[in-house]
């Protein structure tokens, strides 16, 4: 195999990012998604427009947002990172807020399209039974929205595979420790020697995520059948 | 409506028509990232001095601009900042073998914040973070590789090095506080660096002397204004430019 120790680290690293980006942002998706689908109140225009402005925002500029705000002159980077001793940019933590920030839209979308789908009378009759909000949350809204919350998991992790422009910025390119799969792939296409080694990462890429999205049908058709 | 479409169909052929050949007398330079200010009061003295003569500078690693040429990127003239990049383009027959000449030559040094004690390479691993250009392309970064692993440090730099896409990403690194130092050249420093400085000029017999070769590619080869500007290249006024950019012409 062509392939270096560092572009085994690369496949492990992509892996790695986008399942902790996916595992810490599902409790605060499912969180804003139920915000937007069951609660009424101000601002929720603003609320929409901030979550899923990642989606239409090129993912450099959200690099670069987050590298003015957590890096060594940032507001957040200088008073609160830096006292506490805590240093994001350039480490793989950075990729991982990176891809967090550039899929919560979709996973936020796929829970409150879950989350609309919910019979209102179940969670009315809850209500009336006495449990209170977050009983409902607990024992109805979330086992029902379940669908949802995986596909949006899915979704979201296959998304965070192939982030590139936000963790360029933020966590630069360093090769065992913040380059992915997408920056490796980078790297050896603007090398004149790299291109046997960019197409075999292409097609690991590929296999990668057509596994995830057999996947996905796979239980997708599982859940249809189950019902 | 028919008509519309008709209409659309023609304003698009014009204009893919009328964007197809390139422009006489114009130039595409494809030039290392560390040439950027010499090389546009160059292409700038030069159009100024020859009326009709229009230039398109294409700016970023010497690596990665051979490849951009291997896949027929235009480029008429080619600076890079090894003889590596320039040997493998001539290897693939893009260059015109008899108009290559070496342009100048540079120093690599060791930048950082000023109150950095970090003298010599030894000290360089004591560091938490340092930026070099990725050696897969970026000529700064082989020549930094080099010097690893001459004074043996390579495997103390592991997982330090981040990787930049051309020697002046990499000083923007160190320059930005994002990094601890960078390797970056002599010239990049003198003229961009604002928050770091030169903490040591990295020795000479760790590493193979910064050369920059130009040529006409083979493309370039065919057009009278290329040549003329590869000739103007190698005019006295032309090493005055490059010297007062700090380049070494001898």
């Amino acid at each position: 195999m062509i392939l270096g120790h560092s572009d085994y680290l690369a496949i492990l690293l992509s892996l790695k990012v986008a399942s902790v980006a996916t595992i810490l942002s599902l409790p605060f998706g499912f969180a804003v998604a139920y915000l937007m689908t069951y609660r009424r109140f101000r601002g929720i225009v603003v609320l929409d427009v901030i979550v899923n402005l990642p989606l239409t925002l090129p993912p450099v500029v959200i690099g670069y947002l987050l590298l003015l705000l957590l890096g060594q002159h940032g507001w957040v980077g200088r008073y609160v990172l830096q006292p506490l001793g805590i240093k994001l940019i350039f480490t793989w933590k950075a990729a991982v807020i990176a891809t967090a920030v550039v899929g919560f839209p979709l996973m936020v979308r796929s829970i409150r399209t879950g989350m609309e789908t919910i019979d209102q009378r179940l969670v009315q009759a809850s209500r009336t039974l006495g449990a209170g909000w977050f009983d409902t949350i607990v024992t109805v809204i979330a086992p029902l929205s379940i669908r949802g919350l995986i596909a949006g998991s899915i979704l979201m992790f296959a998304r965070g595979l192939g982030e590139f422009g936000a963790t360029i910025v933020v966590a630069g390119n360093i090769p065992g420790i913040t380059q992915t799969i997408p920056l490796a792939i980078y790297e050896y296409v603007s090398s004149p020697r790299g291109d046997a080694i960019a197409i075999a990462l292409c097609l690991i890429s590929i296999c990668i995520s057509v596994a995830v999205l057999v996947f996905y049908e796979w239980l997708g058709r599982r859940m249809v059948r189950a019902d | 409506m028919k008509y519309a479409l008709r209409a659309i169909c023609f304003a698009f052929l014009i204009t893919m028509l009328s964007a197809l050949p390139a422009r006489a007398g114009e130039i595409n330079v494809s030039a290392a990232a560390s040439l950027r200010e010499a090389v546009t009061e160059l292409t700038g003295t030069f159009a100024k001095n020859t009326p009709g003569t229009t230039f398109k500078n294409n700016l970023a690693a010497s690596g990665s601009l051979a490849k951009q040429i291997v896949n027929g990127a235009p480029a008429d003239i080619f600076f890079s900042a090894n003889p590596e990049w320039m040997e493998y383009l001539k290897g693939k027959k893009l260059m015109d073998e008899t108009n290559i000449t070496t342009l100048a030559y540079n120093v690599l040094v060791f930048v950082g914040k000023p109150e950095l004690k970090v003298k010599t390479m030894r000290d360089v691993v004591t560091l938490e973070k340092i930026a070099i250009g990725s050696p897969k392309s970026v000529p700064a970064g082989q020549y930094a590789a080099d010097a690893f692993r001459k004074a043996g440090i390579e495997k103390q730099l592991e997982n330090k090095l981040v990787m930049a896409r051309d020697v002046r990403e990499c000083l923007m690194y160190a320059d930005r506080g994002d990094v601890s130092g960078a390797f970056v050249y002599k010239t990049d420093a003198e003229q961009m660096a604002r928050n770091v400085k030169i903490l040591f000029i990295v020795p000479q017999e760790l590493y193979p002397r910064v050369t920059y070769p130009v040529g006409l590619t083979a493309a370039g080869s065919r057009k009278a204004e290329a040549g003329a500007f590869y000739r103007f290249l190698q005019s006295s006024d032309a090493k005055k430019i490059l010297v007062k950019y700090g380049f070494i012409v001898k």
